[in-house]
């Protein structure tokens, strides 16, 4: 509904004079007002946002019961979860509940003909904070209280410092009460003790961030700068210490990205660099293969949701990796077998066949399961990620990308060098005809190498899934990249694809700050064709007789 | 499927000498409509709806007895998101076919695409997608919100006190004109504000592009600089959304701490994603699903009950944007010729000035004589934790459509 | 580099029938069904969007036969020759552009969206027609001489070629997708209105158009049959089918193959030329690697190594997906990618060993009995 003023001036206006009658009186420490306070939450934002500051406020002093109770509400609100009916709130135990409790009395009532406030992103930010102070100050377990200390940091600036003084004065656990005692220190960098401001300078430089530097950087223009060398020393101190962990904060995530791409890069890359180094053959339909990967994926991710305990559920993407592997295997080797078994002698043939199977399999996907995004429902370990020092962010889904390329990495290099399979393909690759001479049936070898590149395409796909949107069409866009990083790294050689997509991924990264994405893409290409130009063989070439 | 092409083809022999001989029996009591929007391609799984929402608007208005006495007849194809087959087929469509009216185009490149042929052939195109403005031809329908009077009032919201007050604007967009023309507006906006050209940032990547980590890092340094509240404008379009979002939460970054304002952002993005930490995020259309108005619950389960009994292989309780002003087209078009009492193009055209239609958003849509643009409301919405939309603001009334726009 | 990986597809040369002017029965034809199919347009002046369907079959012809060409009779794969047409489009547009805005003084959209006041100063002269014409063939030639030059030096060839041709093709788009490159972005450019001063989309042009694009096929065709069937042309074969020999006895097959590399780039561009006034658009799409292999995939389908195949490819891959993307749009892919497996694994000649099916039972037998 639209909260014109016009429409609902006067409601507004006479929820506003409720409100600051409230406000005092929870100010001094008396009971808080339930029925004042709910019914401005149904008030427009402005009314919605004096509230909701009022309380934040006042929970520094206000009895623990209603600060409890006002962050029940305050969730509710979070989540949509309270609706307004008359002059009254409803919690709803989940949204879209026919009934609920009335929040000031606890009656039940149905809900029909009530109406959600939708928060507005300022009125949001301030619900957060003072819910996540009600949690701090009377969370039942250590973890809900470390959860409402978070949401605090984050917004340390609009948080009284009384708040966190009596935070800290009822702490139990003396971990949380020790980062209790620093952030309630740094709050006070515009404390009128002298001594406090310097302590409060030096704990804003414990835990270092852009936001923090800038924070600091504020201070410059206190007259205290100027006037108190003490102050000086010590805030250009922080400063410098400040700049320096944000600087290799920021080296450590153009690291990680580039890692991260480069992965990423790399499982989409190694299957073909088997196929193409063993049998020559263009295949241009791997992208699908990961895809299909996804796919499978998906297929154990409803599987799980059917027919095991809800709670495994999480374990569905480490279950997927063999069903991946197998799904995108068993299509490859199929596809060997039906089609590019006939075209050995003729590659360029071999191309338009996989090109048509790409195309099949794009289509038949469409087809079958539709063209929207996959709906993945994401484990906790690969969603959200942890600050990790400065402003660098390990993400999740990334890191899982990034072990995932390693262990496939690992994998690779022991089944070529330390099993039969691998020294039969390596004796194909490097000289078809005398391997065959000596026993090797080389058309098998070819199936099977095919099979365990397909596979690992479609190992690429499970890694995928948390990163990028799974939908047909998804393999299509990492066929260029994943052929340059063959190419680049040299046919055959499983450990030239690593250092070219490192090399790929490491460029992309850094030239992307500087000239922005879509030069660094086409910088980095055209360095590609260009160095191909000089090199064909590519990085590492591996010797054979052909 | 309506085979028209394929009559085409299999009557080659018959059109070369006789055109006349494979005119339809029954075109004397019935009036064709054209729709262009793909099925197949990159556009498939937003834009093959609006096939759907065109038949059940002309099946709704054949109900009522069709228009001056005339069953209403809609002509599909698929253009297969291939710019020049758009052309080709509208060209087909006007030419052979014969139809009043056509419907379609979603990218910009599609409608410069069939602008020309409409424009030689003296036909009428319904365009339902906002877009970058700055164009007005006689020929074409404009049915949604032209920058000025959409993205500019949300832009407005955000930096007002009701709004997070934002001071500081990173926009990033998909690299071509819509999000490029989208920019150039606002920064001339900003700067007639007294914004400082220190507080934007711009960057562009490439279509379909989805590595965004590197961008994410670059935006929370941005939002760490001093200077007041930053706010994201997302310009980037199709699988780039839902990519960019993921890495956005995944980087701990909350609608709280920096707002995303996402242009191009319908449900249909959101789906596959876990939205609760998107919880905030804002989107700007001229239609939301949650808007409350008869008319929407009317048209919400006339769709849902459209895809149910012909088996529309779409969502039947997601509807967008663009569907609601394929339908407003179709509603629009029926007024104008009902009021002309004739399917002629310039007559229909004459009857624009002064048409008004309740449309499901709730606003009254009215089109005034100075352009072929259709005044619309403005609603701001707020994403879920249901992949969906609430309504955060609306504008009070239709702003009326400014084409060309005073800022840049 | 030779061996498995180089193998040009097909059937050697020295099996099939002699490759002389009049011993292509099959060609000769076909540029007579061009010639009076123009003949017809003119005459007969069927519905404009009929024409304009046939001339837009014959540009794809055109740039059907630059690719058989390189491929067909010089075994390389290019996967990039979209890059090559879209120089000829984007050059013609250009002149569509500045020409009209010359002539009716109406800024083109692209300006506006550019926020151009006036055409930058790589427009200059694009308003003569003959300066656009050599532009347009002078920059292909240029570009196709230095990738030739710098690829058939270091010997990159085979499916390295394709690979690194496909890579420079996208990377093209990329580029073109920017804005800034100063060519429209993802737009592109349209709205055309004038030729030569005539207003696009009239009957009169229309036709003009599609009977000039069918005369130029014919002569690509017969120029191309010259070529192929003169000693230069059984240089090529030779080349294909065993390089480094030809090497050895003393023959620089670099310059050969930039020289053929060159002439097929051009005749690409010419069909790039003559395709975007008939479908009033172009963008970066032409570019995308997709479109690439979409062309290889007629001449597949046509017959490689054939003048007449290529056409007949072309054509017919052309004329289905017009009409099935409107009748069947579901199946299109499905029949696109099955009639490519067909091909590939049945039919090497593509669609010419079904007519060599009824004509020659004998020939088909002893080709399809090779390993």
């Amino acid at each position: 509904m639209a909260e014109g003023p016009g429409r609902f001036g006067l409601v507004a206006l006479l929820l506003w004079a409720a409100s600051l009658v409230a406000s005092p009186a929870l100010a001094a420490g008396a009971p808080l007002d339930r029925g004042a306070f709910t019914t401005a939450l149904c008030g427009d934002g402005a009314v919605q946002g004096t509230a909701v500051e009022g309380i934040l406020h006042a929970s520094a002093e206000a009895e623990s019961g209603d600060v409890a109770w006002a962050g029940t509400v305050l969730r509710a609100l979070l989540e949509r979860r309270l609706t307004c009916l008359g002059g009254s709130a409803l919690l709803l135990d989940r949204a879209g509940a026919a009934d609920g409790r009335d929040a000031a009395t606890g009656a039940v009532r149905p809900v029909a003909g009530g109406r959600a406030p939708v928060l507005g992103l300022r009125q949001r930010a301030l619900a957060e904070t003072a819910s996540g102070a009600a949690s701090l100050l009377t969370g039942s377990g250590v973890a809900a209280r470390r959860a409402g200390l978070a949401t605090l940091e984050r917004r340390i600036t609009s948080v009284p410092e009384a708040l966190l003084l009596r935070a800290a004065s009822a702490e139990t656990d003396p971990g949380l009460k020790v980062s209790l005692a620093a952030l309630a220190q740094s709050a006070a960098l515009s404390s009128a003790d002298p001594a406090r401001r310097l302590g409060a300078i030096r704990a804003v430089s414990e835990s270092p961030s852009g936001a923090a530097f800038s924070r600091l950087s504020a201070l410059k223009a206190d007259p205290a700068y100027g006037s108190d060398p003490a102050f000086r020393g010590t805030l250009d101190a922080a400063l410098a210490r400040v700049a320096r962990a944000v600087s290799i904060g920021d080296g450590l995530a153009v690291l990680y990205n580039g890692l991260s791409f480069a992965s990423i890069l790399f499982m989409a890359a190694a299957g073909l660099a088997i196929i193409f180094g063993l049998m020559g053959v263009i295949n241009l339909a791997q992208g699908e293969f990961i895809m299909i990967g996804a796919y499978a994926t998906y297929g154990v991710q409803e599987a799980f949701r059917r027919l095991a305990p809800p709670a495994w559920l999480d374990a569905y993407l480490l279950a997927a990796i063999p069903v991946a592997f197998l799904a995108a295997a068993g299509v490859g080797i199929a596809i060997e077998a039906l089609i590019l078994r006939h075209l050995y002698r003729r590659p360029l043939m071999s191309l338009l066949a996989t090109w048509a199977v790409s195309l099949l399999l794009i289509n038949g996907v469409r087809v079958a399961v539709g063209s929207q995004n996959l709906q993945f429902a994401m484990p906790p370990y690969v969603s959200g990620g942890v600050p990790l020092y400065a402003d660098f962010v390990v993400t999740w889904n990334r890191l899982f990308a990034i072990a995932f390329a390693a262990v496939t990495l690992v994998l690779t290099l022991v089944i070529l060098k330390r099993t039969p399979l691998g020294l039969d393909i390596r004796a194909v690759t490097q000289n078809r005809d005398m391997a065959a001479c000596l026993g090797i049936r080389t058309r098998r070898v070819d199936r099977l190498a095919f099979g365990f590149g397909s596979g690992l395409a479609g190992l690429a796909g499970v890694a995928l899934c948390p990163i990028y949107s799974v939908n047909p069409g998804m393999g299509a866009t990492f066929i260029v990249d994943s052929f340059m990083v063959v190419v680049l790294g040299g046919v055959g050689t499983v450990v030239g694809t690593l250092v070219a997509a490192l090399g790929i991924g490491g460029a992309n990264v850094l030239i992307e700050p500087l000239y922005g994405a879509v030069a660094a893409k086409v910088i980095v290409l055209a360095g590609i064709i260009l160095f191909l130009q000089r090199r064909p063989e590519g990085l590492f070439a591996v010797r054979r007789r052909r | 499927m309506v085979g028209f092409t394929r009559r085409g083809f299999l009557g080659t022999a018959a059109t070369l000498s006789a055109p006349a001989l494979i005119r339809p029996a029954w075109a004397a009591d019935t009036v064709k409509l054209g729709c262009l929007f793909s099925s197949s391609g990159t556009m498939a799984n937003i834009e093959g709806r609006l096939n759907y929402v065109v038949r059940m608007a002309a099946d709704g208005l054949n109900a009522k007895g069709g228009v001056n006495g005339r069953r209403i007849e809609v002509v599909t194809s698929d253009p297969a998101s291939d710019w020049p087959l758009y052309a080709q087929i509208g060209r087909q469509m006007l030419q052979q076919e014969k139809v009043a009216a056509l419907f379609g185009c979603w990218t910009s490149v599609s409608r410069k695409s069939v602008l020309p042929v409409v424009e030689q052939n003296d036909g009428l195109l319904f365009y339902p997608l906002h877009f970058e403005g700055d164009e007005n031809s006689k020929n074409v329908v404009y049915v949604n919100s032209p920058p000025a009077s959409s993205v500019l009032p949300a832009v407005d919201y955000l930096m007002g006190a009701e709004g997070v007050g934002a001071k500081r604007f990173f926009m990033v967009g998909s690299d071509y004109v819509w999000p490029r023309t989208i920019n150039k507006q606002l920064k001339a906006y900003w700067t007639s504000k007294g914004v400082p050209e220190t507080a934007w940032r711009e960057e562009y990547v490439p279509l379909g592009f989805s590595n965004f980590q590197t961008l994410v890092n670059q935006i929370r340094s941005f939002a760490a600089q001093p200077g007041g509240q930053p706010i994201v404008v997302l310009t980037v379009v199709g699988s780039s959304i839902p990519d960019f979002l993921r890495e956005f939460a995944n980087q701990g970054i909350r609608a709280t701490d920096v707002p995303i304002l996402g242009l191009d952002m319908v449900e249909a993005d959101l789906e596959g994603l876990d939205t609760a930490p998107l919880v905030g995020h804002l989107n700007c259309w001229a239609y939301l699903q949650a808007a409350k108005a008869e008319a929407n619950t009317t048209f919400l389960s006339e769709w849902a009950a459209y895809v149910k009994a012909k088996g529309v292989p779409f969502s039947a309780d997601t509807v967008i944007d663009p569907m609601v002003s394929a339908y407003d087209s179709v509603q629009l078009w029926a007024l104008a010729a009902a009021k002309a009492g004739s399917f002629d193009v310039p007559e229909v055209r004459k009857a624009f000035p002064g048409l008004r239609f309740a449309d499901p958003s709730g606003y009254t849509l009215t089109m005034g004589g100075e352009n072929n643009y259709v005044a619309r409301g403005v609603f701001i919405g707020s994403v879920n934790e249901k992949q969906g939309f609430d309504i955060l603001w609306q504008s009070p009334d239709a702003p009326k459509p400014v084409p060309f726009s005073p800022y840049g | 580099m030779s061996g498995a990986l180089d193998l040009s597809p097909g059937v050697p040369a020295a099996r099939r029938p002699g490759p002389s002017l009049g011993g292509d029965p099959l060609l000769a034809g076909l540029v007579g069904l061009v010639l009076a199919t123009a003949l017809a347009l003119v005459l007969l002046q069927p519905a404009p969007y009929l024409v304009n369907l046939v001339g837009q079959l014959a540009a794809f012809a055109i740039l059907a036969v630059s690719l058989d060409l390189v491929w067909g009779y010089l075994g390389i794969l290019s996967l990039g020759h979209g890059l090559f047409f879209a120089i000829g489009g984007y050059v013609c547009a250009m002149h569509l552009l500045a020409h009209a805005y010359a002539v009716t003084g109406t800024p083109p959209d692209l300006m506006q969206f550019m926020g151009w006041k006036s055409l930058p100063v790589y427009w200059t002269g694009l308003t003569s027609a003959p300066y656009a014409l050599a532009l347009a063939l002078g920059l292909t030639a240029a570009v196709a001489f230095v990738f030739g030059l710098a690829s058939f030096r270091s010997r990159v060839n085979g499916v390295y070629f394709s690979i690194i041709s496909q890579a420079l093709v996208y990377v093209a788009m990329l580029l073109m997708f920017r804005n800034d490159t100063g060519l429209g972005g993802n737009n592109g450019m349209t709205g055309f209105s004038r030729l030569f001063g005539w207003p696009m989309g009239a009957p009169g042009v229309v036709t003009g158009l599609a009977v000039a694009t069918l005369l130029c096929l014919a002569a690509v065709l017969v120029g191309a049959r010259v070529l192929v069937a003169s000693p230069l042309g059984r240089r090529m074969l030779a080349c294909r089918d065993d390089e480094a020999r030809l090497r050895t006895l003393g023959y620089g097959t670099t310059r050969l193959k930039l020289g053929i590399w060159c002439l097929s780039a051009v005749i690409a561009a010419l069909a790039g030329l003559l395709y975007v006034p008939q479908v009033g658009i172009i963008n970066p799409r032409v570019l995308s690697p997709d479109l690439s292999i979409e062309i290889a995939v007629w001449v597949a389908i046509g017959g490689l190594g054939r003048l007449g195949g290529a056409v007949i490819g072309a054509v017919a891959v052309n004329a289905l997906k017009f009409w099935l993307s409107a009748a069947m749009p579901e199946a299109w892919p499905f029949i696109l990618s099955g009639l490519v497996l067909v091909v590939v694994l049945g039919l090497p000649n593509g669609l010419l060993d079904l007519a060599a099916l009824r004509l020659k039972p004998t020939w088909l037998r002893r080709a399809g009995s090779r390993p």
